[in-house]
């Protein structure tokens, strides 16, 4: 195989998962407003939170066993087939919500596109079939049928499969993190978010293991894989002291986007430029981790975007100076490995040099040619 | 390749991953330069571009996906969110209506 195809190979490879992974995200991302507003709930008013309120903390349970998975079935859902995909997405995941003795996020991207995709289905079926003056009845009891079907299917058959999977992914970084081996998911994590799968690996697979475990714990370390802006953070300032001319210039700017903004994709070209930069971003990413789970640190919500302030602001009572540790730490720790492999700015200066030594070169050479 | 006259440029959309982060920050700062143009600039998800985008801007890590999903339109891909000279280059082919491919 010739190097441009085994080139176009990995390209495809990697929209591939790209797609997938955004597909994913897409389910979840357009309701973080929603998880945003039950983590806020949750920190204010349940017992060991800011203003105990039994009251108001009756709002916990209800929102995230069945307003939050019910937001993705139909979000997802409405990805595959328009808004009657959402709400025959939203139906079908209901048996699953119901059934399972967690929240029922994986049921939710399961079912939600599922019912949609068949809804879609039986109406390329149905529909040209239909005779004139009967659409209305055709369309609503269709849709009716299906989605009450689906319902019961997942009482019985999905529940019972996507619970047993949830346990098992939950159950694998419990694992991780009961044999201190948590910082290692770093080495995976860290290139995949700058290879653009970020969002992808945050609120597709990180966010809905969290929420399982906030559910059962109250906070959740899931939460802070992904989002920590340290690592991102050290690099960009390694860049604006020993970067490239071009990177020193913007990276000041940068900085403020990414820590306080929260768009982590701006430091991701610092890195693919540099791809050596990468290690000091698993370094940054594992001694972080290392910290919150030394620290017992954890969050309530996914913070979204990633930014500093999101992240006080979805930290339990209590975890904020663990949270700030691990943030820290995780900064230091990328800048200081980022600042050794650009060389403290040494080779930067060099290149600079030999760049102006060849031009002088080649003006001697052309005054003398 | 595609291509087209920088004079026929009337939209922008900016692509990225979910259509709601860099692509808004990227947003703001292309409507910034190229408003005098009479060009609207808008942000999309890179899977869900609006059918009358003239032209399409995205990350280098996108392309694929941009060029994939767009046969027929022309994607422009950058390095850097700030200062890349993908940027200037767009803005300087609105300007003088010069022919832009990608």
């Amino acid at each position: 195989m010739s190097n441009q195809q085994t080139h176009e190979r990995m390209a495809s490879v990697r929209s591939g998962i790209q797609r997938f992974g955004s597909f994913l995200s897409s389910m979840v991302m357009p309701n973080i407003g929603a998880f945003i507003a039950w983590g806020l709930v949750t920190a204010l008013f349940i017992e060991t939170g800011w203003t105990p309120n039994a009251t108001l903390a009756e709002l916990v349970g209800p929102m995230i066993t069945y307003l939050l998975p019910l937001l993705i079935a139909y979000t997802g859902g409405h990805l595959v087939y328009d808004r009657r995909g959402g709400v025959v997405g939203a139906v079908a995941a209901v048996g699953v919500i119901v059934a399972a003795d967690m929240p029922m996020f994986l049921g939710a991207m399961v079912m939600g596109p599922l019912g949609a995709y068949l809804m879609k289905k039986i109406d390329q079926v149905l529909q040209p079939r239909t005779p004139t003056g009967f659409e209305m009845l055709v369309n609503n009891f269709s849709a009716g049928i299906l989605g009450g079907l689906l319902a019961a299917l997942g009482v019985y058959v999905v529940a019972p499969a996507v619970t047993a999977i949830a346990r098992g992914l939950g159950a694998g970084v419990q694992f991780l993190v009961d044999m201190s081996l948590l910082p290692l998911v770093s080495i995976i994590v860290e290139p995949a978010k700058v290879l653009f799968l970020n969002n992808a690996l945050n609120h597709g697979v990180l966010g809905p293991l969290g929420v399982a475990r906030v559910a059962e714990e109250g906070k959740a370390i899931e939460f802070l894989i992904e989002t920590n802006p340290g690592p991102g953070l050290g690099i960009l300032l390694a860049c604006m002291f020993f970067g490239p001319k071009i990177s020193r210039a913007t990276a000041p700017g940068a900085i403020i986007i990414h820590f306080f903004g929260g768009i982590h994709e701006i430091y991701f070209p610092y890195i693919l430029a540099q791809p050596k930069l990468i290690l000091a971003a698993i370094g940054g990413g594992m001694s972080g981790l290392a910290t919150f789970m030394v620290l017992d640190a954890g969050l309530l919500a996914t913070p979204s975007p990633g930014s500093i302030i999101a992240l006080m602001a979805v930290t339990p009572r209590g975890d904020h100076v663990a949270v700030l540790a691990g943030v820290a730490v995780a900064t230091v720790v990328s800048f200081v490995l980022a600042s050794l492999l650009l060389g403290f700015g040494r080779s930067e200066r060099r290149a600079e040099k030999a760049e102006k030594g060849a031009a002088a070169a080649q003006n001697t050479k052309e005054a003398t040619s | 390749m595609t291509t087209i006259q920088g004079s026929d440029v009337k939209k922008v959309v900016v692509a990225c991953d979910a259509g709601m982060g860099s692509s808004v920050l990227l947003t703001s700062q292309l409507q910034r330069t190229l408003k005098p143009y009479g060009v609207t600039v808008e942000h999309a998800q890179v899977d869900r571009v609006p059918a009358d985008a003239d032209v399409v801007v995205c990350h280098a890590g996108l392309l694929d996906r941009a060029r994939g999903n767009l046969p027929d339109k022309v994607v422009v891909g950058f390095q850097m969110f700030m200062g890349d000279p993908a940027f200037t280059r767009l803005e300087q082919a609105i300007k003088e209506g010069e022919t832009l491919g990608g």
